[in-house]
């Protein structure tokens, strides 16, 4: 609902109590209260225009509220980390459309002492409400002036009550301010509320050299793969290793592109170590994916199947904890920091006297062009190779050959025009569909059986047996239906549209 | 949003009251509430301190779409607000008959406003009238106060009846309301009406004089009398509700 502040000046705080006091307002005792503002690293809510906030007082309370959004009030027991510590109800479900398996992370902690003036009709109605906030100050993160705010509500219905009070404010000297006093502790403390997102994208030119665009690519996803680092050591939630697998996957693709722009002084050991370093995040997110994928597998198959399956269940969140300990390992080793230390340096420090590759000096636009273009004929070429009989791993590689050829469009996605940009991804993105499809049964299907002989022998009861098999059978579907569908898949994308696409972004940037 | 109706075909079974107290539940729970008065006698409206007022009456209110929004006043709870009631709503049925699909036809009103709140809660006139076959085209559920007398699985029949020959009908709630502890009829037929209508919720309302001082109050009973039985009754009333709602 509408919100009106003021900054209070320390010395004027009195005459403006007694100024509203005098129109009609009642204030109540002043409490020291806590407040903290939750969102996702990513600032999810933020993105969306509302706020969480946790108030300690007495209570643990929780309120959602934004611009023109009814406030939602929840008294809780904990402080909830996850989604799963909220009662379920629509609170919960508001936010879960927007978290998804996000953590709720503090973001900022102030403390103040707050007191509410009530104006109320001749029936006692609340019809206008102002917050003082005293003494405000953060408790975690930069000392800041502490501050006295204002806070003028809107009553819905009642707004002429409050533009009086904001009038009287006005009256007595002050300006009302643009935001309010969370946003104002934010601005002070340095913190950017929008949290963190891992985008591929960089502004990039098509004219600009080579060597530069990459290693402003490069230096993104390294800001992405350190933003993501502790997250997935301390696993605070699963997207810190998705992202971080991600932009890792990223860097690959385009070191793997970068022969004859980067020097192989600097490529050669890059790519070697950056292959070990994704090679020690495979297990952990696909035992992250699977469990997160639990439900939508076992659902299906009844509640008693289900229930069967609890050992597996069991077993799977036993690896996945083996699995996370073992890359936080990786993470925190020595070998990791100074990979990430050399190339952090490398990719911030101007360039050495070393002679440059040929294609270093060449117009970005140019390279990425035939780069993209190649990775475009690798996939064909694969894809036409597969048939009914073709290996598994061979759908695997070609499924690698797609994501190596869509990374490379993000991440140079700033040089192509927007509209043939989303048209050539819609095709491309319908065949990795159909790919990760196949690939994901066939990766769980493959866990499925080492787990059931690892129950099997430690005496597993029956029906957990027979429902791991039907598990199994039902995966076993969704992988022959994503191989059947195939062929109408690669069609569809080997074809003169999506020749016709591809030629139109391309030849937008080969200057 | 999930629209809800405290509904029934008889008068002073404690509608107004249980939307009062629900509202304030939903909004305990977490929830967004938009309280629609729409008994001309305006008690909803009251118990809020609201002043009853309908802009244009009940022909403008059920005529120009966007009018409800422009109806909408807090309350002093801020997750609840409120559509108030005026007298002009005893028009309400022929206003409603002069539109194109009338039992549609709150549905519709709702529909612009449905992003802004979880729980519309329609505290309704007694009756089966126009504006209730209107309430059942828009409710989710109904909530039915019944009260502990010998004719009331009568009248439960006769709703129930009712939206069988209308259909698609909404979820239907009843739970005993005003129930007097002290006499054993009136909790025989309790246990009765439990035992063998289909839906009929495990809370019962105590006939209270806490409920009675919500007219003097004018608050929701948790709000003056958080630890009497009645707010009790209440919060595990919404707890019924809301696990068969969001079941």
């Amino acid at each position: 609902m509408p919100v009106v502040t003021f900054r209070v000046p320390a010395h004027a705080t009195s005459d403006v109590i007694d100024a509203i006091t005098e129109l009609g307002l009642a204030f109540g005792p002043r409490r020291n209260v806590t407040t903290t503002l939750v969102d996702t690293f990513d600032g999810r809510l933020h993105g969306a225009g509302l706020r969480l906030e946790l108030r300690r007082s007495e209570l643990i309370e929780l309120v959602l509220s934004g611009e023109n959004v009814v406030p939602a009030h929840l008294t809780v027991d904990v402080v909830p980390r996850v989604l799963a510590d909220l009662p379920s109800g629509p609170f919960r479900s508001r936010l879960a459309a927007l978290v998804d398996v996000r953590a709720l992370l503090p973001q900022l902690r102030i403390r103040m002492g707050r007191s509410t003036g009530v104006w109320r009709d001749r029936t006692g109605k609340v019809v206008a409400i102002a917050e003082l906030h005293e003494d405000v100050h953060l408790l975690d993160g930069p000392v800041i002036d502490r501050f006295t705010m204002i806070e003028v509500h809107e009553v819905p219905g009642y707004a002429k009550r409050s533009d009086r009070v904001v009038a009287v404010l006005q009256d007595v000297g002050l300006e009302a301010c643009g935001s309010d006093t969370l946003s104002q502790c934010a601005e002070a403390a340095g913190i950017d509320l929008a949290g963190f997102t891992s985008s591929a994208t960089v502004p990039l030119a098509p004219g600009m050299a080579s060597l530069e665009g990459f290693r402003a690519v490069l230096a993104n996803l390294a800001v992405s793969i350190a933003a993501n680092w502790q997250g997935t050591i301390d696993q605070i939630d699963p997207k810190f290793l998705h992202d971080l697998r991600i932009a890792v996957r990223r860097t690959r693709t385009v070191l793997g592109a970068s022969k004859s722009v980067l020097p192989a002084a600097i490529l050669d050991p890059a790519r070697e170590e950056f292959a070990w370093l994704a090679g020690a995040t495979g297990a952990a997110r696909d035992l992250d994916v699977y469990l997160l994928e639990w439900e939508r597998y076992t659902d299906p198959l009844g509640v008693e199947a289900a229930a069967a399956l609890a050992p597996v269940r069991d077993v799977l969140a036993r690896h996945r904890a083996e699995a996370h300990f073992e890359l936080a390992g990786v993470l925190r080793s020595e070998r990791a920091a100074e990979l990430m230390a050399e190339w952090r340096y490398w990719l911030a420090e101007p360039l050495g006297d070393d002679t440059l590759p040929r294609r270093a000096d060449q117009p970005l636009g140019r390279t990425v062009a035939k780069r993209i273009a190649r990775a475009h004929k690798t996939l064909i070429d694969g894809g036409r190779l597969i048939g009914p009989d073709t290996p598994a791993e061979d759908v695997h590689s070609l499924r690698k050959d797609a994501k190596k050829l869509r990374y490379l469009i993000e991440c140079f996605g700033s040089l192509l025009p927007d509209k043939p940009r989303r048209q050539y991804v819609k095709r491309l993105k319908a065949l990795q569909e159909n790919l990760g499809e196949h690939q994901d049964a066939e990766v769980h299907i493959t866990l499925l059986r080492s787990l059931a002989a690892e129950l099997d022998a430690t005496g597993a009861a029956a029906r957990t047996m027979v429902a791991i098999g039907q598990l199994t059978e039902r995966l076993d579907q969704t992988r022959v239906s994503a191989r059947a569908e195939f062929a109408g898949r690669f069609a569809d994308y080997d074809s003169p549209a999506t020749k016709h696409s591809l030629d139109a972004l391309l030849r937008a940037i080969d200057t | 949003m999930k629209v809800l109706a405290t509904y029934s075909i008889k008068g002073g079974v404690g509608k107004t009251t249980t939307a009062i107290n629900l509202a304030h539940q939903a909004a305990v729970d977490g929830s967004r509430v938009l309280l629609w008065d729409l008994d001309p006698q305006g008690a909803a409206t009251f118990f809020v301190r609201v002043k009853p007022f309908v802009k244009g009456g009940a022909q403008r209110l059920v005529k120009k779409s966007g009018s409800l929004a422009a109806n909408i006043r807090a309350t002093d709870d801020p997750a609840v607000h409120i559509v108030p009631a005026d007298f002009s709503l005893r028009h309400l049925d022929l206003a409603l008959d002069h539109t194109k699909r009338p039992t549609r036809r709150l549905a519709a009103l709702l529909e612009p406003i449905a992003d802004r709140y979880d729980v519309a809660l329609l505290d309704c006139p007694p009756g089966i009238t126009l504006t209730s076959e209107s309430v059942f085209g828009a409710a989710d559920a109904l909530i039915v106060p019944t009260i502990p007398t010998t004719l009331s699985e009568r009248t439960l029949d006769q709703l129930t009846d009712f939206l069988a020959q209308h259909p698609p009908a909404p979820l239907v709630l009843p739970f005993a309301s005003m129930l007097d502890r002290r006499k054993r009829l009136q909790r025989d037929i309790v246990a009765h009406l439990m035992a063998d209508i289909t839906g009929f919720l495990p809370t019962a309302i105590p006939n209270a004089s806490v409920i009675e001082q919500m007219g003097i109050q004018r608050s929701p009973i948790a709000v003056f009398a958080p630890n009497s039985p009645a707010a009790s009754a209440y919060r595990h009333l919404w707890g019924d509700i809301s696990a068969r709602v969001w079941a």
